[in-house]
């Protein structure tokens, strides 16, 4: 990972409870407030369900509850957009913070006494002034979610 | 002087244009077209190209068409240009586009006077820098014209062909020679101009085309149709060269034996003369009046279309709420164009289904020919159109319907005769459109299909039993065509074989949204119905509501909507054992109550008397049900965007679609819903995936297991898959067979083993009049294993515990929430008493290896048992992910791979793909085997690069894949 070597990385930043995360701002294709959201029935609970972004399909992952921690109400939260492997993912997160330079040498991997089913997610930790930023792995959650592989055509 | 990049392109695609008019012209006088015209627009392209490059500065290219002109004009005064100067041309031609490429030429004007142009004239470049297009424009052209050549050969063989025919013929195959050469394919040309030549004396009249000949011909066409796959793909083609030369040795002599006889030409029926020519002629005209254009150019367009649909939709739904009347009118308009220019879209990758459906003749003529029946077969609709893509995905299911048909289907004649048919069998395809879809129906006039029979064959193949079959409706039993493993067994001769049984007929047939439907009295004849939609990406569907959810249900799967009146005591929704039923037209359906599919709460959805309830019938792979609906919305044409595998996995969705308020629905996957429906609400409530947790999948492997009571306070099980049948014997007809208790079972004798004694119980004293015995199959032969009592069978996911065995012929522990469970090895019980070496055994090939993937402690145990008893050596792996490990780090070799699918980190279609890829093990054979045994995941598996997928069963055909499969291999080695 080139965040090993002096490079500066620019994050989205957005909070669950008082936690930060990010994600590479490349990756970040736009954040909107109070998404309106379709629920899949059947769906495990993280799926929060389908938003139409102008035409477009995208599936609303819940922070929160992939995190495991209590829901909340949808007309509070914040939509991240990313655009994975052409798939749209929309990460609902309680709120959005700013976009940081982080320095390649402050990451640090994922400590392990983290449960498996946060840290699988993350990708790494940076170490910023009196706040831990955990940073999102983009791949991993595009992974569990790739299209179907017998799509049309 | 320089160019800009601009001017330099308008000059290109200026060239270009003025060698396509020539290049056309050309062959059009070379099939034959008025003179004139024609050689003043090759004139003018020439001309008019020299002037272009002198502005340009082109010397090399000015140079080049100036010559070309100047050999073109030595023919002005002429009437036509001999054909080796056509060629001669179209050399030019490729010339002048090598030199817009910036390749340098060498050309040879001279024209010698040999008609064969050979291929060292053409220096242009190297094969291999063929243009792409230009290749694909070739081959292309090759598969119009062996089409064409083959329907002409066939007319050649029934004698209802005139000389028209034959010209006809003797151009195509000229014009496939003369593109070959070109091309440097010389074995494609030789062939060809061998073929032309055995033509040339039937086309100078005064000879009849001999049988041999044409079988000849057919064999020719046959090899360069493969030729030109080859090319296609690349692919070196050397391993043919001695084919075709002895084909074009047999293709001489049968030319030369050709007796001459009297021109007393059979006067061809004029029908079948006024439908071919009229028809190619309109195709002709097509074809100058139209250009080729890139599929995925094609495809773009019509997602676009997808989308413009939807914005027109929005618009619409917006309109209806404005008061402006000028706005109203537009989206009125707005709408018109649309459905105008949506219905023109489609059209464009229409295509008639006569172009598959051709294909066949040569099928059937082959077969017909090997199995030695006599076939005829008839179309009608060819001219039906579908879109070109799904049209791809029926001509295997179809090939495959059609050559069963001959191989199954039709009998030989004198069986006919006996039978009081005519000896010619009757193969009939009918294409037609009906209700928004395309109807293709194969029947023959065959044997037919015999319930019996097909029963016998499904309870043979352990695909039913015997209760389920007293049970089956006359429809059901033709539907077991379709079960996985029925066919490819059954199918011995090569004809039907190909590795496609019919359950990947409908398997394919499903996959792009179509049905199919089976019917056949026996004695009179089989008929297959297939339907399918006429495109995939805009499907028109049901809008219905259910809970706070709007989705929407393919009008394709949808019979028809119910809607009833429960205070109607004649007709209402009955109960039947807490099942919801209601009686349709005499029939019982079944009802499903979406909600609780789907898991949503409902507050007042009780049932009662006073209720109106909407039900919409659905088909799902031939069984109908009814779903109860809140609320039917609307009927619309929605664009199908796919979802990700996750909500996929679900199975009751196919996809999502935004309506036209903007909202998003999901479509439903009507043959999910009935899969999941009948696990009964409580599997629908627990189907909600748990990702996070790794246990969760790797217990995903239900195991069946048999409870007896030994004599011992603890329950024991045996696994089911061991167990072959289970019977009740009297304790007065055990006989002694020197010290060995023995019972005379279905003439055979059964030597009984008591499981107590040999796991170290104490015999039980108590003796009844009869005692059950557990019959199990080691190696071929049958044994009864004695217990004191059979308890009933536990399907459960739970793991074994093999930390605790206190004796041989234990497995290990389950685990209940309640209780212990021993599962016992009846193997190693049965070998205690007669160890494997004592029996002749059917041992199969010592020294093969086998990697054994899985990640259920049992079935690693019990399966690895299983194969060493054979004399394999097992290697085991957990997970796919070991098993690659195993593979790459010691480099070993094995004979085959048997694998799990459902297993944590990598699963079975991942090791498949992996292992498929590897440059060394690519070549190991791999069986798979699941629990997860439905379609989808069969498909998938022989897609990943397993060779076989079986669903866990019984070890004697496990142990058969086994040894196909590593057989196959020694052979191939």
């Amino acid at each position: 990972m080139n965040t090993k070597q002096n490079t500066i990385e620019q994050l989205t930043t957005f909070y669950i409870g008082s936690d930060l995360f990010g994600i590479e701002v490349m990756k970040v294709q736009e954040v909107f407030r109070n998404p309106s959201v379709v629920p899949v029935p059947l769906a495990p609970n993280f799926v929060r369900g389908l938003i139409n972004l102008r035409g477009q399909i995208a599936t609303a992952l819940g922070l929160r509850e992939l995190f495991g921690r209590p829901t909340t109400e949808l007309s509070d939260q914040m939509s991240v957009v990313c655009k994975i492997d052409g798939n749209l993912v929309s990460v609902i997160v309680d709120s959005i913070g700013d976009v940081v330079e982080v320095d390649g040498n402050r990451f640090e991997a994922v400590p392990e006494t983290i449960p498996l089913n946060i840290r699988r997610y993350i990708k790494g930790i940076f170490k910023m002034d009196g706040v831990l930023l955990s940073v999102i792995d983009l791949d991993q959650l595009s992974k569990e979610l790739s299209p179907a592989m017998e799509s049309l055509n | 002087m320089s160019f800009s990049d601009q001017e330099i392109e308008e000059f290109k695609a200026e060239a270009l244009e003025l060698l396509e008019i020539a290049e056309k012209s050309l062959l059009a006088l070379d099939s034959g077209a008025e003179f004139r015209p024609s050689f003043d627009a090759i004139f003018r392209g020439f001309h008019n190209l020299k002037g272009a490059a002198g502005m340009m500065e082109l010397m090399e290219l000015q140079a080049h068409t100036h010559e070309l002109e100047n050999i073109l004009m030595s023919f002005k005064d002429g009437d036509s240009i001999p054909k080796p100067y056509i060629s001669l041309f179209l050399r030019g031609i490729d010339g002048v586009k090598s030199i817009l490429d910036g390749q340098k030429i060498s050309f040879n004007y001279k024209m010698e006077q040999s008609t064969q142009v050979s291929p060292a004239q053409v220096q242009v470049t190297k094969v291999s820098e063929v243009p792409a297009l230009a290749l694909d424009e070739f081959v292309c052209e090759c598969e119009e014209v062996i089409e064409r050549i083959s329907v002409g050969l066939q007319q050649l063989e029934n004698g209802s062909y005139t000389s028209d025919t034959v010209d006809a013929l003797y151009r195509d195959v000229h014009s496939l020679k003369g593109g070959a050469y070109l091309f440097s394919f010389s074995l494609v040309g030789d062939l060809a101009h061998a073929m032309e030549s055995s033509l040339e004396k039937i086309r100078a009249g005064g000879h009849l085309p001999s049988t041999a000949l044409i079988n000849c011909l057919f064999k020719s066409i046959g090899v360069i149709e493969s030729l030109i796959q080859r090319i296609k793909q690349k692919a070196p083609d050397k391993d043919f060269a001695s084919i075709v030369s002895a084909i074009i040795r047999a293709l001489n002599l049968s030319a030369e034996k050709l007796e001459s006889r009297p021109t007393q030409k059979k006067e061809p029926e004029v029908e079948t003369v006024s439908v071919v020519t009229p028809k190619e002629k309109e195709s002709e005209n097509e074809g100058t009046a139209s250009i080729r254009v890139s599929v995925s150019l094609l495809d773009n367009l019509m997602a676009l279309m997808g989308e413009m649909v939807l914005v027109r939709n929005q618009v619409l739904q917006y309109s209806n709420k404005s008061e402006d009347m000028e706005f109203l009118s537009m989206s009125k308009r707005l709408n018109a164009v649309t459905s105008e220019i949506q219905g023109e879209m489609m059209k464009t990758r229409m295509q008639p289904i006569g172009n598959v459906l051709n294909k066949f003749n040569r099928v059937v003529r082959d077969l017909s020919q090997e199995l030695k029946k006599s076939i005829t077969l008839n179309f009608h609709g060819a001219d039906t159109e579908l879109d070109k893509s799904l049209l791809e995905a029926i001509k295997d299911p179809l090939t495959h319907i059609v050559r069963n048909s001959c191989d199954h289907g039709i009998e030989a004649p004198e069986v006919r005769r006996k039978h009081g048919k005519s000896e010619t069998g009757t193969i009939n395809i009918k294409a037609y459109h009906e209700g928004g879809q395309v109807v293709i129906e194969v029947s023959d006039d065959g044997k037919g299909l015999h319930t019996d029979v097909l029963l016998r064959k499904a309870m043979e193949k352990g695909l039913i039993t015997q209760e389920q079959a007293n049970k089956l409706t006359e429809k059901e039993i033709y539907h077991l065509i379709f079960a996985p493993g029925f066919s490819t067994a059954a199918a011995v001769t090569n004809l039907s074989g190909r590795g496609v049984g019919m359950d990947v007929v409908r398997t394919n047939i499903e996959r792009i949204g179509g049905t199919v439907e089976i019917n056949g009295a026996a004695g009179i004849g089989t008929s297959i119905k297939i339907k399918i939609p006429l495109t995939l990406a805009i499907v028109p569907a049901l809008i219905v509501k259910c809970g706070e959810g709007t989705f929407a249900i393919p009008q394709v799967k949808l019979e028809g909507l119910l809607r009833i009146d429960q205070s109607n005591t004649e007709n209402r929704i009955e109960t039947l054992h807490g099942a919801l039923v209601y009686r349709l037209r005499g029939n019982i359906l079944p009802l499903v109550d979406l909600n609780k599919v789907l898991g949503i709460e409902t507050n007042n959805k009780i049932i009662d008397d006073n209720s109106i309830i909407t039900i919409a019938v659905l088909n799902a792979e031939q069984c109908s049900f009814g779903v109860i609906i809140d609320e039917i919305h609307d009927t619309a044409d929605i664009v199908v965007k796919p979802l990700n595998r996750l909500l996929k996995s679900l199975k009751v969705y196919s996809g999502a679609t935004i309506l036209g308020d903007g909202s998003v629905a999901l479509i439903f996957d009507v043959v999910g819903i009935s899969k999941v429906a009948q696990l009964g609400q409580e599997n629908a409530q627990n189907a909600e995936l748990d990702i996070q947790s790794e246990k969760a999948r790797k217990t995903a492997d239900l195991q069946d297991f048999l409870l007896v009571r030994l004599n011992s306070p603890a329950k024991h099980a045996l696994a089911l898959a061991y167990v072959n049948r289970l019977e009740e014997f009297k304790r007065k007809d055990i006989e002694y067979s020197g010290s060995q208790r023995v019972i005379r079972y279905r003439d055979i004798i059964l030597p009984l083993v008591s499981a107590s004694e040999h796991l170290g119980y104490a015999s039980r004293k108590v003796e009844s009049e009869t005692f059950p015995v557990v019959v199990i199959q080691r190696s071929g032969q049958l044994f009864g294993l004695e217990v004191d009592e059979i308890l009933d069978t536990l399907s459960t996911t739970l793991e074994m515990d093999t930390s605790l065995i206190p004796h041989p012929g234990i497995f290990g522990n389950l685990n209940t929430s309640e209780e212990l469970i021993v599962v016992i090895n009846p193997f190693e019980l049965i070998n205690r008493e007669f160890p494997e070496g004592k029996i002749a055994s059917v041992k199969t090939d010592n020294g093969l290896r086998i990697l054994l993937v899985e990640d259920t402690v049992f079935f690693r145990k019990s399966m690895k048992h299983l194969f060493e008893e054979r004399g394999y050596e097992v290697v085991t792996a957990e997970d796919g992910k070991e098993a690659l490990d195993i593979l790459n780090e010691h480099n070993q070799s094995f004979d085959l791979i048997v694998s799990d699918i459902e297993m944590p980190r990598m699963n079975g279609f991942q090791l498949a793909t992996n292992v498929r890829k590897h440059p060394v093990f690519s070549k190991i054979p791999m069986l798979a085997i699941s629990s997860r045994a439905d379609k989808q995941y069969q498909t998938e598996g022989v897609k990943s690069g397993f060779d076989i997928y079986l669903e866990k069963l019984k070890p004697s055909v496990l142990l058969a894949a086994v040894v196909e499969l590593t057989t196959k291999t020694r052979n191939v080695a």
